[in-house]
């Protein structure tokens, strides 16, 4: 991989959460990296550390419950878990910006739509208040609102989610971040909001080359928009890959379950359904479910996590005693499973 | 070309429906008066206007004259009239609630405020300060605080009777807010709204005064209009008390006069202090559950 071209590179990153019924491990040794101008997801069931992840990269984890206490986030050259807290908040919303699943409960509700945006581009770019005003309102029509300068007179509560989602987005990208979070941007919305919002981001992120950390448990986004991919399991990561191939391919059992959960036979004869377009739905009765349920991060599984629930791992030894590391079967190719093909 | 409705705040919003109800309006109306008569006062003693009650002093009937059609409430002991000693009490009144108001406000809300985003060891300093205060009986802590700071002086400013009772009771009752405003913020802090202005790089002093202060402020409002009453009737008892305003009258001096004057069977100084009290305690109770009931967002029905 050509190192000028890496963003963001999360090495080793681990997060827990101190409660009083014990430690929870939110976020256990996650490493990954995200090149400028690509489209990242991070893709996994609820509860299993995608937003835990985010939060740690943007230093947001809610303390004192919660603690990063290890690893490296190296970002433009330099490791932000070592900036002190003054520092990280030059980056925050300037260099990386989040915009987050809820729409509706985002936005301060007693401001105008356009003082909050504005309130963004004073910081960063020092700018005084009629300037500011200016570019929140030119920012409004970028993010495809129309009559954007009455608009920003508005409040939160006069607007529809989707409307609100796409402010989130004007307040996140006015200072042309290198890196948008976006965890579950599009969760809470309808379907033909979603895809509007997904293409606002496509477009955001070709004119300003931005790359995108896209935290989803929605398959069909992934497959559609994203460069990368990288499936986390209660707490770790246990396959990274380019997007087309590892559903393609999967190489992880957990991934393969995600993935025959939803596509369908393609014909009869065929066992392994092949990736098709997700979006498509017919004759759901032939989908499979991964048996069993996600384990509690207060009693994980010994061994390797997803063992319990694996057709080859819950009768094996091995997975059931050591858990195995992400590693590198590949170009740009990485798993956690000891029978995955190219595994030692 | 479509009419756009126009930006609304939930401010707007709370205050337009308060005005909709209209027992509300008539107990403003009722609050305004007080003010406007207290602030009449202010100006006639500042231009020196010899009218209505800047002219208590003058001998209007003979002592303890019972109410009649020239004094409508009678005289007192100086052959004063009632009447104009009740409306010129409304001017001490106003001014030491209002004080008393600002001071409580001024250090509730920020230490409120401050507890409650920070909490840890702070909130347990500001916590420990303020439970250990209430727990003082209030009217032993006025008592004290008016009887050590009525011969002090503040930066060479004398401590006039009135300057003493307000602070007093401002520096005593700055609790009740300062729960509330910490109540709230605990409860805000974690909202989304505050995380994505932190993710926007807000500082902390940011988040709390510009952001999480608009939303508790509610509170204050509400709170304050409740309080009112609370300290006129703290004035009353202080004055009662013989701690307040010496030289002018004021509706707890009438009172304090009114113990001896019972016996002798002069009721109408007591009287006239009792209904001045209760007609603006009463506007203001009704008013402040109004504005709570407006301008509470959950409470909201239309």
């Amino acid at each position: 991989m050509d190192n000028n071209s890496i963003l963001l590179s999360v090495r080793n990153l681990s997060t827990h959460f101190f409660t009083a019924e014990g430690v929870v491990k939110a976020v256990q040794e996650v490493g990954f990296s995200i090149k400028k101008g690509q489209t990242f997801a991070l893709v996994g069931e609820s509860r299993c550390g995608k937003s835990t992840t985010a939060l740690s990269i943007m230093r947001l984890v809610p303390s004192p419950q919660g603690k990063i206490i290890g690893g490296q986030i190296i970002f433009e050259g330099r490791n932000l878990l070592a900036l002190s807290e003054k520092q990280m908040r030059a980056v925050r919303g300037n260099r990386i910006a989040m915009i987050f699943q809820e729409p509706m409960t985002s936005l301060n509700p007693v401001f105008t739509l356009g003082n909050q945006i504005a309130e963004a581009i004073k910081l960063h770019q020092k700018k005084r208040t009629r300037k500011a005003w200016a570019g929140a309102v030119e920012m409004l029509g970028k993010v495809g609102i129309a009559d954007a300068a009455q608009r920003a007179r508005e409040y939160p509560h006069q607007m529809s989610g989707g409307m609100r989602q796409r402010v989130m987005i004007a307040m996140a990208v006015s200072c042309r971040p290198a890196l948008l979070i976006a965890d579950e941007p599009t969760t809470a919305l309808d379907a033909i909001v979603q895809a509007q919002i997904l293409d606002l981001l496509d477009e955001q992120q070709k004119q300003n080359g931005m790359s995108i950390l896209l935290i989803t448990h929605n398959l069909g986004i992934v497959a559609q928009r994203a460069d990368d991919v990288a499936v986390m399991y209660a707490s770790r990561i246990v396959e990274v890959g380019d997007s087309q191939r590892l559903f393609a391919e999967p190489l992880h059992p957990y991934t393969r379950g995600l993935i025959y959960s939803l596509c369908v036979e393609r014909d009869a004869s065929c066992e392994k359904a092949r990736f098709q377009s997700l979006t498509t739905h017919y004759a759901l009765r032939r989908t499979k479910l991964i048996p069993g349920a996600v384990p509690e991060p207060l009693h994980f599984p010994a061994g390797c996590k997803f063992h319990p629930r694996c057709p080859t791992g819950y009768r094996d030894k091995r997975c059931q005693t050591f858990e195995p590391e992400l590693k590198e079967v590949g170009p740009g190719r990485c798993v956690a499973c000891w029978y995955a093909p190219g595994y030692e | 070309m479509i009419e756009l409705p126009k930006g609304r705040s939930l401010l707007k919003d709370g205050l337009r429906r308060l005005l909709k109800r209209k027992l509300a309006t008539v107990c403003l109306v009722v609050i305004a008066a007080y003010f406007l008569l207290a602030g009449f006062i202010y100006l006639a003693e500042f231009f020196d206007w010899q009218i209505g009650p800047t002219l208590w002093q003058e001998q209007a009937g003979e002592s303890y004259a019972p109410p009649s059609s020239k004094n409508i409430f009678g005289t007192d002991i100086f052959g004063q009239s009632v009447l104009r000693k009740t409306l010129y009490g409304a001017k001490i009144s106003i001014t030491v609630a209002l004080c008393a108001s600002l001071v409580s406000i001024a250090i509730g809300v920020p230490l409120g405020a401050i507890g409650g985003y920070f909490r840890g060891f702070i909130d347990e300093i500001i916590v420990w300060l303020y439970s250990t205060l209430s727990s003082i009986p209030y009217i032993l802590l006025i008592l004290a605080f008016a009887v050590v700071l009525r011969e002090r002086s503040i930066l060479g400013h004398k401590l006039t009777g009135i300057t003493a009772v307000y602070l007093a009771i401002g520096l005593t009752s700055w609790v009740g807010i300062c729960r509330l405003i910490r109540g709230e913020v605990i409860k805000h802090k974690d909202r989304d709204y505050v995380l994505a202005a932190v993710s926007y790089g807000c500082s902390r002093r940011r988040i709390i005064f510009r952001h999480l202060l608009p939303n508790v402020f509610h509170i204050v409002i509400i709170d304050f209009s409740l309080r009112f009453v609370a300290f006129i009737h703290a004035e009353v008892i202080l004055s009662f008390l013989g701690l307040g305003e010496a030289n002018r009258p004021s509706w707890g001096a009438m009172i304090n006069d009114a113990r001896m004057e019972l016996s002798r069977g002069v009721w109408w100084q007591m009287a006239a202090a009792t209904a001045a009290i209760f007609i603006i305690s009463l506007a203001l109770n009704i008013f402040g559950d109004a504005l709570r009931d407006s301008l509470d967002p959950k409470l909201r029905t239309v």
